[in-house]
């Protein structure tokens, strides 16, 4: 990236988000700790060998310490939700069911009642 | 055509009765003909509690409360099928966090400046160079009331204005990333989880000041930080919102990188400038303050990670958005990381004047196992305690003070009955001992004689006169310490003697510990009439000090016993008498 004027700044500010299918998980210290890494990987490796387009992207520390590793995942035609205590097992059913299948995964869902400003 | 999905919990404590209305919901769905664009998920938590089963319902966003098989049908035709809410389902009052601080924490990407650009990132940087005067920015932080997060709630703009107006050739910011709470991590989170957002604070604070070089104090326990500021000021320097004549304006601003080698007494802002300078984190007296004489005797702010995450928030919304938050003299939100007895501990970030008792119960799910909350204390070991029965008050830096707390960084632990509040305050006073510089007598001598005060209390040597020393060293030190370590360090003492002087009492008159945490007070032994002689407790003591035979039963072995409790918490038929 070039040097930036305000111009940039503002087009990119008030450019549409992007709007496709994403994979985030939470990679600060809690999330590597509890096994992020691991689950990224496994992603990572399915993405390729499903051949999906999907952005595969790493966050911050969402808050919810006590159910890391978090994932967050949106897909076409569902509404974005978020899975914590992600194993590698899970994050296996979540590929399958959730993003090949589009069908959201019982007992894994952690939602957040959060106003952003 | 999107899907409709229903996400169902069950948020009484004891019961789940989701499984039957899941099966419910699918049932009639079938019958409706809907089954394929609706789909009933069970969720593990949707951070409401106490409100029977809730079922969420995306992509409308509503929140439906004490669910109720009757309710499956019209749920399904009326509000999945038509659209329309229905009204008496709705639950209205959810307690949810407001996230300020960490707008972009789990959002987007730390490591990418575009993606912190398209979430509004550095638009207040352009707007306070090219639009603003120096003197303009500090009286837009004024209006949004902004204090000091590190704990002191000293406003943010006053600070900046007294570096402002004091002379000097050149100027400092240090951004005080030595994040040193037991249980706090709030400013690590944000560093690791938006860097960009205090980067833009620390460049702005650096023109309103007239700085043009600014630090980063981060401890080197917090390698992830680190790297991701790292990567954050090359992306930032590269772009030109660091450097030489930032985004055309005349203003150059330098950034770097210090770490802080271990020390907590260098979050104090003196031995952190010390720090920096290359000498021996201690702190010196003030004044002169940082303000006037700071790194290398020139003028220096130090604002906290969490203060200068805010700054971008307050110049994108306006100060007036900022004040509308929060209670009439603590403006804006508060982040704080719960950790202890809680179901769910993590980074909580709330509007200022919430009351302690939502954050405990509503926002991170209550007590661990449902047990009897006994106290919460925040501010580390330079705050205190707070009973249960204050925990309807508002969290504010005024209300904290009054209950003989503070706000602090944003440590927040709970504690259950199952807590000695001697103890606590004696790991907290350690902590101060071994932290503290030695450089001051009374922090030196005093925290040491009045742990070893706390030691005989808690090993039931004490006397009545000695809880008397304990408050005259407490006083000495708060009035006579050098830095806040000091000043403060007997905080947690005098705030668990002032709402639970009577556990203090039982220690020294019953030698007797009520949550059996003190181990020179405390036995343990099998009372025959319960025991069932599973051996479970034999099985699992650490040290072997159970001996015994399925026919002959089990007995302690009181000189092996190291008073773990192991077997206190594993017995089913609550055979292990603890007194």
């Amino acid at each position: 990236m070039g040097k930036l004027t305000r111009q940039d700044i503002d087009n990119l500010a008030k450019s549409p988000k992007k709007t496709g299918a994403y994979i985030k998980i939470g990679m600060s210290t809690c999330g590597i700790a509890a096994g992020a890494q691991e689950v990224y990987d496994l992603f990572e490796k399915e993405i390729k060998a499903h051949n999906i387009s999907i952005d595969l992207k790493k966050t911050g520390c969402l808050g919810m310490c006590h159910c890391e590793p978090l994932v967050e995942i949106a897909v076409e035609g569902l509404p974005a939700v978020i899975y914590g205590r992600v194993t590698q097992e899970i994050a296996q059913r979540l590929m399958e069911d959730h993003i090949c299948h589009k069908r959201l995964v019982n007992d894994h869902i952690y939602e957040l009642p959060v106003k952003r400003c | 055509m999107n899907k409709t999905i229903l996400l169902i919990k069950d948020t009484a404590a004891s019961s789940d009765t989701t499984k039957d209305l899941k099966a419910a919901f699918e049932k009639t769905a079938r019958e409706l003909g809907m089954e394929d664009s609706v789909q009933v998920v069970r969720v593990s938590d949707l951070g409401i509690y106490n409100q029977g089963v809730v079922v969420k319902i995306l992509p409308n966003d509503l929140i439906y409360g004490h669910v109720k098989p009757e309710h499956v049908e019209k749920i399904l035709k009326v509000t999945v099928k038509e659209g329309t809410p229905i009204e008496d389902l709705i639950l209205r009052n959810v307690v949810s966090q407001t996230r300020i601080v960490l707008r972009n924490c789990g959002v987007i990407n730390p490591e990418s400046i575009e993606e912190y650009i398209s979430n509004q990132g550095y638009t207040s940087l352009a707007k306070c160079l090219l639009d603003m005067k120096p003197q303009d920015v500090i009286d837009e932080v004024k209006k949004s009331g902004l204090r000091g997060r590190g704990g002191a709630g000293f406003p943010t703009w006053m600070k900046w204005n007294l570096a402002r107006t004091s002379p000097g050739d050149q100027k400092y910011v240090i951004c005080n990333g030595d994040e040193g709470d037991p249980g706090a991590y709030m400013d690590r989170s944000v560093l690791e989880g938006d860097p960009h957002s205090v980067i833009e604070g620390m460049v702005i604070a650096g023109y309103a000041i007239g700085a043009k070089q600014g630090f980063f104090y981060i401890r080197a326990e917090y390698p992830l930080a680190i790297s991701r500021i790292e990567t954050a000021l090359k992306q930032a320097y590269d772009a030109g919102l660091l450097g030489k004549n930032i985004l055309g304006s005349d203003f150059s601003f330098d950034l770097e990188i210090r770490l802080g080698a271990g020390a907590f007494v260098c979050g104090e802002e003196t031995a952190l400038i010390a720090s920096i300078e290359g000498k021996r984190g201690t702190p010196r007296p003030r004044p002169p303050f940082p303000s006037d004489k700071g790194l290398w005797d020139k003028p220096t702010i130090i604002n906290n990670v969490e203060t200068l995450a805010n700054i971008a928030v307050v110049f994108q919304k306006g100060g007036d958005f900022f004040s509308s938050i929060g209670t009439e003299k603590s403006k804006g939100t508060k982040v704080f990381a719960v950790t202890g007895k809680v179901e769910h501990s993590g980074l909580v970030e709330i509007a200022m004047g919430t009351p302690i008792r939502d954050i405990v119960y509503n926002i991170c799910g209550g007590v661990l196992n449902g047990k009897k909350i006994m106290a919460v204390q925040t501010g580390g070991p330079s705050g205190g305690v707070i009973p249960e029965k204050y925990l309807d008050t508002p969290v504010s830096y005024e209300h904290l003070i009054e209950l003989g707390s503070i706000m602090g960084s944003g440590g927040m632990i709970v504690m259950d009955v199952t807590d000695c509040m001697v103890d606590i305050s004696k790991f907290y006073l350690r902590f101060c001992v071994d932290e503290s510089c030695g450089k001051c007598a009374p922090c030196r001598i005093g925290g040491f004689q009045m742990l070893k005060l706390l030691e005989k209390v808690t090993d039931g040597e004490a006397t009545p006169d000695d809880i008397e020393t304990i408050r005259r060293i407490a006083h000495t030190m708060q009035k006579a310490s050098l830095c806040a370590l000091g000043q403060t360090a007997p905080n947690p003492v005098m705030s668990t003697l002032r709402y639970f002087e009577e556990e203090y009492l039982q220690h020294v008159q019953d030698k007797k510990c009520r949550a059996g945490k003190c181990k020179k007070l405390t036995r343990f032994s099998i009372s025959t009439d319960k025991c069932k002689k599973c051996s479970l407790c034999s099985k699992n003591c650490p040290v072997g000090a159970i001996p015994g035979s399925k026919e002959q039963g089990y007995s302690v072995d009181q000189a092996k016993c190291i008073k773990c409790g192991r077997c206190f918490e594993i017995c089913k038929f609550e055979a292990i008498v603890r007194s």
